[in-house]
């Protein structure tokens, strides 16, 4: 059961569009995402379902009920904001009552302030002020404070994005936890695709005032369906090309590629894009409908490229989409290694592997490696009307 | 000797010379009164029971104008803040207009219009409300003059008040009425009290406005300021130092509550 669709919602601020026509649909107890770049509108639509703002059109049904024209206080959608915003007049207990206390309270309680700050990890704070409690802290109590009331959807807006790095980590544990034992469903908003990856049961791309894409983190993130969402989603690896040949049969698709990799800014530095360089396989399933001659991007994430060990035969996978080529730079990343490889027909890859493997395979810069591309890790991505250049 | 030539110095030195220099002349200025008469003559006007008379009518009417003022500034303070448009721009015009004119201006004004001679003034005498030569005309001339203070010190608190924790709290299940009277109004208490005490020093002091209004009945209408002229005219200066003095111990009161209020409304919320 979906516990809020969003239907075709639109939102100008002073002749500047904001939202052009939104549809979300959330499942009942689901943590969904909303992700996309800052002053994309994720926050616009989070007020619009709370009736902080008021849309432009378009319905907002939650729980199979329209309620365009209920007064926010009338909705159980509390919001999480970026900052705790704490009531500084009120102790700890107080701000977290603070929805139990409000008459027009309607449902039996969820749990008591005690269980709350039980489960939230926060006993023993009750009398304190919010000047005289962590960050951390004041964003579990702000937590609390939406719980308390059973909202129907709690809304996120950023919710991590002012904590240090240990307590994000921290609450992100205890949302997960929360929405798993406690069945309350949540919409995050954020531009951090760690949080969309580790708490999402589905995201939403909002970019341009409309959402791109929408699925489960990980399958967005391998297939990105538009250019717009891969370069959004930080996709690496992206090079133009062309259908060479579809054999449905045997579930390849022939690309063929060019040496420009598309992605932003080094246009300028290799040229205009030159002729075809090489040709790549992909997995024809899940590609959805191509074309012969058709211009396509080909895409493939830097850690799904792999650099086969001189010491080993190869395995099926590793035959497929072989290129030979030089490291060229290699970077410390806080958790990868990430190497720039040329190859001889002056393709370009970034591929991420662990530290140890780098160490393993004696990897250095112009050491000439192998690498492979896997078929099924090769996505295809279609060209618009208007192909991306700027 | 370069060093003391240094500009920040001279810059410092000139500074403090022309405060010093203002602060002492306004201190003489001031004190002048109590030095005018002799302390005995001062303690026997003290004992003056009229002298009292007027200085409680000048409390109680205050009292009232505060009341009223708590009353209907509020909601106007929260309409100003919190509510901005087109109209609030105009409502602010209207709400500040006493404090830039004339308080004898805004006296006559009220003593025309609620005059038998005005319609409005008519219509409410028909139903025997007077608002001339009575302690409720004083309360109206004095409200129309200090509101001002008290709204606009109340605004600027409402001001500070964080939108984005207000917009949240709606969230959570709080009406406009839980807002205003569980986050906006407990979290200005310090500005409403600074507004109350500058609104309520306005009022006692208040003498030109009053003073058309009031037409000097003893006992009924004479408040305090009326009281200092009417014993001056009557040359009875020792009497009119004893209000004076008492005047202005109340205002330095009240100033100090405001101060201090004022002060700790920055410290709380920034």
């Amino acid at each position: 059961m979906n516990i809020l669709e969003i239907k075709n919602i639109r939102k100008s601020f002073s002749n500047k569009n904001v939202l052009n026509g939104i549809d979300l649909e959330i499942k009942n107890g689901e943590i969904s995402s909303i992700f996309g770049y800052s002053g994309e509108g994720k926050s616009t639509v989070l007020k619009i379902v709370s009736g902080i703002l008021k849309q432009d059109s378009g319905d907002i049904i939650l729980k199979s009920k329209n309620i365009n024209n209920l007064e926010p206080y009338e909705r159980l959608t509390p919001l999480v904001m970026d900052e705790p915003l704490l009531f500084p007049h009120m102790t700890v207990l107080e701000n977290i009552s603070f929805g139990l206390k409000l008459s027009n309270h309607r449902k039996k309680l969820l749990n008591s302030p005690k269980e709350i700050l039980e489960l939230l990890g926060i006993t023993g704070l009750e009398k304190r002020y919010p000047s005289e409690i962590s960050m951390g802290q004041a964003q579990r109590v702000s937590l609390a404070r939406a719980l308390i009331i059973n909202p129907d959807i709690l809304l996120m807006d950023e919710p991590f994005s002012n904590l240090d790095i240990i307590s994000k980590i921290k609450v992100r544990k205890l949302i997960k936890d929360i929405n798993r034992e406690l069945k309350v469903s949540m919409l995050l908003v954020t531009h951090d695709i760690e949080d969309v990856i580790n708490l999402s049961d589905k995201m939403f791309v909002l970019n341009d005032g409309k959402v791109q894409d929408s699925g489960h983190p990980s399958e967005v993130l391998k297939k990105p369906s538009t250019i717009d969402t891969a370069f959004l989603l930080g996709t690496e690896n992206i090079f133009d090309g062309t259908i060479l040949g579809i054999d449905e049969n045997n579930n390849i698709i022939k690309v063929g590629i060019k040496t420009q990799d598309l992605k932003l800014g080094n246009e300028e530095k290799t040229g205009a894009a030159k002729n075809t360089a090489a040709a790549i396989e992909a997995d024809f399933q899940g590609q959805g409908r191509l074309e012969k001659g058709e211009h396509v991007f080909a895409a493939i994430r830097p850690e799904e490229i792999m650099i086969l060990r001189e010491d080993r035969r190869a395995s099926k996978p590793v035959r497929e989409n072989r290129f030979s080529g030089k490291i060229v730079s290699k970077v410390f990343t806080s958790r990868m290694m990430e190497i720039l490889i040329r190859t001889e027909e002056n393709l370009e890859f970034k591929i991420l592997i662990p530290f140890h493997a780098f160490e393993v395979m004696n990897l250095f810069e112009g050491k000439t490696v192998e690498v492979s591309l896997k078929k099924s890790s090769v996505h295809i991505i279609k060209k618009k009307k208007s192909s991306h250049s700027s | 000797m370069r060093k003391s030539l240094n500009k920040n110095k001279i810059f410092d030195l000139l500074v403090y010379i022309i405060s010093f220099i203002f602060f002492l002349t306004l201190i003489i200025l001031i004190s002048g009164i109590f030095i005018q008469t002799s302390f005995v003559l001062f303690i026997k006007e003290l004992k003056d029971a009229g002298l009292w008379n007027s200085i409680f009518l000048s409390f109680k009417l205050s009292f009232i104008v505060i009341s009223i003022n708590t009353i209907i500034g509020i909601p106007i303070a929260y309409v100003l803040s919190f509510k901005r448009s087109g109209v609030s721009f105009f409502l602010d015009l209207i709400s500040t207009f006493p404090l830039t004119t004339s308080p004898l201006v805004i006296g006559f004004a009220v003593l025309i219009t609620m005059g038998s001679l005005n319609p409005v003034g008519r219509f409410l005498m028909d139903r025997g409300i007077k608002f001339v030569f009575t302690p409720q005309g004083i309360v109206l001339v004095q409200l129309i003059i200090s509101f001002p203070f008290f709204v606009n010190i109340v605004k600027t608190s409402f001001d500070s008040v964080n939108r984005k924790m207000i917009d949240l709290s709606k969230t959570l299940g709080a009406s406009s009425f839980d807002v205003l009277f569980r986050i906006i109004i407990p979290l200005s208490y310090n500005g409403i009290i600074a507004g109350l005490a500058m609104s309520w020093s306005r009022s006692i002091g208040e003498y030109a406005a009053t003073q058309m209004v009031s037409g000097v009945i003893p006992r009924i209408t004479e408040t305090a300021p009326i009281e200092v002229f009417v014993k001056t005219s009557y040359g009875n200066y020792p009497a009119a130092i004893a209000i004076s003095g008492i005047l202005m111990i109340i205002s330095l009161f009240s100033l100090g509550v405001f101060k201090y209020f004022s002060y700790r409304t920055k410290t709380t919320n920034s």
